[in-house]
């Protein structure tokens, strides 16, 4: 996965680190060798993603694929969601929404926010391995476009 | 006083009863005073009659008497043109009388006296009269003079007189009865005719008088329905609100319960792909491991196997903690109310003592407002909910400025009391207004412990005291907590039941 020839980062927002560590493993096993930025609550994600003050500007200029479990914490995915695609700076993102929730409603609302991936975890560790092999393999051949 | 259904039949038939049995009365009364207004006058008639014909009788017996006496003082035949007129006429007169008189025993029984009066009348004044017209005038003369006439004549008098004065005194007695009669009657109508409006106006009483019951009753009965639709509007926005928290619930506790599954499930794989390169190695009996074989049974037995095992047993920590927090909700929503009088005041107090210290190592002050109420409530529920809401006061209070907490309270009418609970901490954001009370949800950076239970306790804590919390807050400024509570639980329950 590149943008431009540039590395590009994933930015792995998900609260529970058991999941993160199996979402990392079979990503990697699918190939994708990019970096991965974990991140377990949305106040911590969002001050990488849009920087301290929530301009955007952090993130002029990079390349980032959003990995987004809707249910944190601190803050809804949803409001995560919202904020990067509202912002002027990072509303390009890729941003793959990846949860467990499978209601209706909620996969309509992320998509109408502008999501661009919704997949749902499935709880069997086979189905749950391969798709997200399935997202590594499309992660290594999608175009990232540049934060400005 | 409404009068009730039964009471209104009960006096209405009462009243159509006397009604009717007076007008019976009545008409039965004037019956009976007609009928005996015309026997009256029917008897006066006949009475009349007898003595009519006795009178008759008695003239008719007079004038042959007279013809007799002229004939024989004269002894001219045209004298005695009277008593040949009155001897043809006897007969017919005493049928008459006889006929009559045969309808009242007391006249019947004179009849036989006066027949034998009459025929010895006529025999006496035959024989004078055929004495004269023999030319045996001194022979007539003496026939008079033995006065056997006159005594005749003086008994017939008396006997038919005292038909004629008995006929008056019941001819008398016979219009006072009948006078006396009319009179009856016209005092039936006045007493009957009094009767009926007395019973037309009861009725009249009694019919206003259930009609104004009725009109108001059924005052009462719109008034219900309209309040009544706006209960049922209010119960079906609670079911409503009810049924979505318990969807959000299912929903909040089937997701977080499956996080950790979705980790069990995963690395219980991961620890199986592990195993299958460590078994490679120690499993090897017959041909020696290849380097690569080592290497990856090492980094197995390294890294991937504890670092599986890890994350099954916190997962399954987690998976315990979880149910745990559900199982005490739905054990405080299940807990039987203690009802009964709670000083808002004191138990707020108790509740700041609690925090004192903490409060006063940051320089913190808590204001305790004077008219906080007492109400009719659980005790142990309110402990709860002021307990939680001091603590995350102090949990979030912001770092560069001393806490301050205020407790008010005002009266909110029928809804109860109102209790704000207001802290210059950190704030919650808007979005997280209604997700702060949300089960394992919390607001802003995680810098504290917690598992996000605090809120939506104290939210169902409320809710199962008939009240509810909610919140206003400013990221920054501070937070405050609305408190509804109503003044007494026990007629929430009872109208729960209803």
């Amino acid at each position: 996965m590149n943008g431009l020839g540039k590395e590009v980062t994933i930015v792995m927002i998900e609260d529970d680190e058991g999941h993160a560590r199996l979402i990392e493993k079979n990503i990697r096993r699918a190939g994708v060798h990019n970096e991965v930025v974990p991140f377990t609550n949305g106040t911590e994600a969002l001050d990488f993603v849009l920087g301290a003050d929530r301009s955007g500007l952090a993130s002029a200029g990079r390349f980032l694929l959003i990995l987004l479990d809707l249910n944190l914490p601190d803050m809804s995915g949803i409001d995560i969601l919202q904020k990067i695609k509202t912002n002027t700076h990072t509303k390009r993102l890729p941003v793959v929404i990846l949860t467990t929730t499978d209601d209706e409603r909620e996969i309509q609302r992320c998509y109408d926010l502008g999501a661009n991936v919704y997949i749902t975890k499935p709880v069997e560790y086979e189905s749950f391995a391969h798709a997200i092999r399935q997202l590594g393999l499309f992660f290594s051949v999608i175009q990232i476009p540049e934060t400005q | 006083m409404p009068i009730s259904n039964a009471a209104f039949v009960r006096s209405t038939i009462i009243l159509l009863m006397a009604g009717m049995i007076s007008l019976l009365g009545i008409v039965g009364t004037s019956l009976w005073l007609v009928s005996k207004v015309q026997v009256y006058f029917a008897e006066l008639i006949e009475v009349r009659e007898v003595r009519s014909s006795a009178a008759d009788l008695l003239s008719t017996l007079k004038d042959a008497e007279t013809g007799q006496r002229g004939f024989v003082i004269t002894g001219e035949a045209n004298f005695r043109k009277p008593y040949d007129d009155a001897l043809k006429a006897v007969a017919e007169r005493q049928k008459s009388l006889e006929e009559k008189a045969a309808r009242f025993p007391r006249y019947a029984e004179r009849i036989p006296d006066i027949r034998r009066l009459v025929s010895e009348k006529l025999v006496e004044l035959a024989e004078t009269v055929e004495a004269v017209t023999q030319g045996n005038s001194s022979e007539a003369v003496a026939q008079v003079k033995t006065d056997r006439g006159r005594i005749i004549m003086d008994e017939l008098r008396t006997q038919l007189g005292d038909i004629m004065s008995d006929a008056d005194r019941h001819l008398q007695e016979g219009v006072i009865d009948t006078l006396w009669s009319a009179g009856a009657l016209q005092w039936t109508t006045v007493i009957g005719a009094i009767a009926i409006i007395g019973v037309l106006g009861g009725a009249a009483i009694i019919v206003a008088q259930y009609t104004r019951d009725i009109v108001v009753a059924r005052r009462e009965v719109e008034t219900l329905n309209a309040t009544l639709e706006k209960r049922v509007d209010e119960r079906t926005e609670e079911l409503i609100r009810a049924n979505q928290e318990v969807q959000r619930f299912a929903y909040i506790v089937t997701h977080d319960l499956r996080a950790p599954l979705v980790n069990i499930m995963g690395f219980t794989s991961e620890l199986q792909a592990s195993l299958g390169s460590i078994q490679g190695y120690v499993l090897a009996d017959e041909k020696p491991p290849s380097a690569d074989d080592i290497l990856e049974a090492r980094r197995a037995a390294s890294e991937d196997l504890p670092e599986a095992i890890g994350f099954i047993r916190s997962s399954t920590k987690k998976m315990d903690g979880l149910i745990n927090a559900i199982l005490k909700i739905s054990r405080d929503g299940r807990r039987e109310l203690k009802i009964e009088r709670v000083d808002i005041k004191a138990l707020v107090e108790a509740g700041a003592a609690a925090v004192n210290h903490q409060v006063g190592e940051s320089d913190g002050e808590i204001a305790i407002d004077d008219k906080l109420p007492t109400v009719i409530s659980d005790r142990l529920s309110l402990e709860q909910v002021f307990g939680n809401l001091f603590d995350n006061a102090i949990k979030y209070q912001s770092p560069d400025r001393p806490l301050r907490v205020s407790v008010k309270a005002r009266n909110a009418g029928r809804a109860g009391f109102t209790i704000e609970f207001t802290d210059n901490g950190r704030g919650i954001a808007p979005e997280d207004h209604e997700r702060v009370f949300e089960l394992f949800r919390r607001s802003g950076t995680q810098d504290k412990p917690g598992e996000g239970i605090g809120l939506a306790h104290v939210r169902s804590l409320m809710r199962n005291l008939g009240g509810d919390i909610v919140v206003r807050s400013e990221l920054g400024q501070g937070t405050t907590f609305v408190l509804r509570l109503p003044s007494d639980l026990s007629k929430v329950v009872r109208s729960m039941q209803a």
